[in-house]
């Protein structure tokens, strides 16, 4: 292996006929860190996992996993990878157990290793009650459970998920999201793609922002400390809450979604909220909540929404 | 989830870089394994052996009762026409076993999946084919019985009855492998299930009335062709074997005329036949000859099957037009072809190799990855 692990694309541009689906991304994920790739609705985010996953080759731009070019060595980047596709395609009349085999069979383990294997993931999914069922009968969050086995059948370098969380019940979202942890923790690199910010926020190391083909912004949650972000603040009785803000020189807004009781400011960073929070506490604001607005990546998200257009 | 158990770490990380992909037979075997599981835990597989067995039985069943009125009690009349409805019969099921196999498998999304493993394209062709195939030689298995049955009456070469079941199941595997390679080529199930059956068309009918249109290319007129006949009457000529002797016929007994009329040079578009898939097995089998004692009148007249009888009509179509209808024809009603004939069945064979390798190439290049060009609308997931 190289010592560039994780992967790196830069000026990858793919367009299917007119449809210009990629039009200039740049994209890192270093290893031991989950990278969330974030954008609208046919930003062109299945696209670059295509890409990364070497099944598309870009029409033009680098792409490297862990130092190998797909476009020279599809093979050995298929050892590195693994990839969990949106859609769900499932063999329907083979059981959860022999999906699993037949694919360890297809990176080329040893029979026992097959089974071992399909079985550590049955039960790392929770799904060794359903083992011996079709896949067509499983549900659909049983099916996404199942494919995200699938993708770690060979225990690759470099995780590729597409919207897995989407149709998992909440426990199971804990679950995905303390499994990811872990597999960073391993050394392992992950992209995932999601458009549930709040979840992302949770397991994200850094978030790429791609819209309409572009990659416009690359983020770092642990600098989301120093970022401005939208606080919102509610007070018993809300005047004395007002009042305070005025005198300290904040702009405030209500909007549609804050509560009568509710205001929203702008802060610059943890460390202004902190302060706020203390001056309004000493100055007899009966304050009830004060936090974040939204998640970190919901704001930048929306930034870059309204920013754009 | 329990995720330490993530820990387990079955390929080292220097293995996993390694180059090359898995062994090419090992690859196939996975795929002809997932392919083979699936088919047979679907209920229509099973439905359309039974149609089969139904539809070949009173087939069977109709023939025995017409060659048992009609007096010809030979097995070989028998085996000949099972021959032929299989093949026939074959020819309408091998597309549709074959043609959605690939993009079916791209509908349905499971086909990404597989070609984000190591596999390569040429594994999974070459799987899917094998399964098809095992699969279209089921229908040939149901119709054992039958065989067996005309085979139990007797009058049928051993030989040729192996070379007959071969032949069939060549055949087969070339319409599955033209059908796979139409699947890998196109996007709709349904389109390629169609362009198979009108290629398979092509090859059956579609030969026949190229045949058939090109007798005007072929023709000459006004051509000298002599004709003899014997003027004693007897159908079955020569009292002693003649074949072997070469004695000159007694001359007393046959007369020649000349007459000039137009004639059809066959044997320069007798090719066009080439490729069809009834002309392949029938010319390969190897029919035991008409024994000679026949020529004596002391032997019972074989009648030749369905199959044989095109194999005859075929070699006649080989040797062109017979310009010196000799006094010899005329006592066996037929001219003997030459032994040194060339046999057109190779030539069958190859055409259709050549078709269903080129429709497998080019859906081999149709499921390379990375994809540089896809088809429009088409997602590779
Ligand atoms: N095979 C294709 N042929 C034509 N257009 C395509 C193809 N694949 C993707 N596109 C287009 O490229 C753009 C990006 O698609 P992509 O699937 O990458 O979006 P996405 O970011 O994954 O969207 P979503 O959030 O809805 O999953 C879309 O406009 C889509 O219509
Ligand atoms: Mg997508």
């Amino acid at each position: 292996m190289s010592s560039e692990a994780g992967i790196t694309a830069a000026g990858v541009v793919r367009s299917f006929g007119s449809v210009r689906a990629i039009r200039a991304i740049d994209f890192e994920a270093p290893p031991g860190e989950v990278t969330a790739l974030i954008g609208p609705n046919g930003s062109g985010k299945t696209t670059l996992m295509l890409i990364l996953a070497s099944l598309l080759a870009p029409d033009a731009g680098t792409v490297r996993i862990c130092g190998v070019d797909p476009l020279v060595d599809p093979l050995a980047v298929r050892r590195m990878v693994g990839w969990m596709p949106d859609t769900l395609g499932v063999w329907d009349s083979l059981t959860a157990r022999e999906i699993l085999q037949t694919l360890a069979a297809c990176y080329g383990l040893a029979p026992p290793e097959r089974e071992r294997r399909a079985e550590e993931l049955l039960r790392l999914v929770r799904l060794e009650d359903l083992a011996g069922q079709p896949a067509r009968v499983l549900s659909r969050g049983q099916q996404q459970r199942l494919s995200l086995a699938r993708a770690l059948i060979h225990d690759p370098q470099v995780l590729l998920l597409d919207e897995p969380a989407s149709g998992l019940d909440p426990g199971s979202r804990v679950e995905l999201r303390s499994l990811l942890r872990t597999l960073a923790g391993l050394g392992k690199t992950i992209v995932v793609s999601s458009h549930v910010l709040v979840e992302l926020d949770a397991i994200a190391d850094r978030a790429v922002f791609v819209k309409r083909g572009k990659s416009v912004q690359t983020q770092r949650l642990v600098d989301a400390g120093t970022q401005r972000r939208t606080y919102r603040i509610c007070a018993e009785p809300i005047e004395p809450l007002l009042e305070a803000l005025s005198r300290h020189g904040f702009g405030f807004t209500s909007s549609a979604q804050t509560r009568t009781n509710e205001v929203d400011v702008v802060l610059d960073g943890t460390a202004h909220a902190a302060w706020l929070l203390r001056t309004l506490v000493e100055a007899d604001v009966v304050v009830s909540a004060f936090a974040p607005a939204g998640g970190a990546l919901e704001e930048t998200y929306m930034t870059l929404e309204v920013g754009a257009e | 989830m329990n995720p330490q158990t993530e820990q387990v770490d079955a390929v080292s990380p220097a293995e996993r870089t390694g180059r090359g992909g898995l062994p090419f037979v090992s690859g196939v075997r996975t795929i002809f394994l997932l392919e083979m599981r699936q088919r047979l835990r679907a209920r229509s597989w099973y439905i359309m052996l039974a149609i089969w067995f139904v539809v070949i039985g009173l087939v069977f069943g109709l023939a025995v009762l017409t060659t048992a009125t009609v007096g010809v009690d030979n097995g070989g009349v028998l085996f000949d026409l099972v021959v032929g409805f299989v093949l026939f019969f074959g020819l309408l099921v091998a597309p549709g076993l074959s043609a959605n196999a690939v993009n079916g498998d791209r509908v349905a999304g499971t086909l990404a999946v597989l070609q984000v493993t190591l596999l390569t394209p040429s594994q999974i062709l070459a799987g899917k084919w094998l399964a098809a195939w095992t699969a279209s030689l089921g229908f040939l298995a149901a119709a054992t019985p039958f065989t067996l049955w005309a085979l139990a009456l007797g009058g049928v070469d051993p030989l040729a009855a192996v070379v007959s079941i071969l032949m069939l199941a060549v055949e087969l595997g070339v319409v599955c492998a033209v059908g796979i390679g139409v699947s890998a080529l196109a996007s709709r199930p349904l389109f390629s299930i169609v362009t198979t059956y009108m290629l398979v068309a092509m090859l059956g009918i579609g030969t026949l009335i190229a045949f058939g249109l090109s007798m005007p290319l072929v023709q000459e007129d006004d051509v000298e062709v002599v004709y003899s006949y014997s003027t004693d009457g007897q159908q079955y000529g020569p009292r002693q074997p003649s074949a072997e002797a070469e004695t000159p016929l007694p001359a007393t007994d046959c007369q020649s005329e000349t007459y000039r009329q137009t004639v059809y040079h066959t044997e320069r578009s007798a090719w066009l036949l080439a490729a069809n898939p009834f002309v392949v097995v029938a010319d390969a089998v190897p029919y035991a000859p008409v024994p000679p004692s026949v020529r004596d009148g002391s032997a019972v007249y074989r009648q030749p099957g369905v199959m044989e009888f095109l194999s005859i009509g075929v070699r006649e179509a080989q040797a062109g037009p017979d310009l010196e209808y000799t006094c010899e024809e005329s006592y066996l009603g037929a001219r003997e072809l030459q032994d040194g004939q060339i046999p057109i069945w190779p030539l069958g064979l190859g055409l259709q190799l050549l078709l269903a390798g080129a429709l497998l190439v080019a859906g081999r290049a149709r499921l390379a990855t990375p994809a540089h060009r896809i088809p429009r609308g088409t997602r590779i997931a």
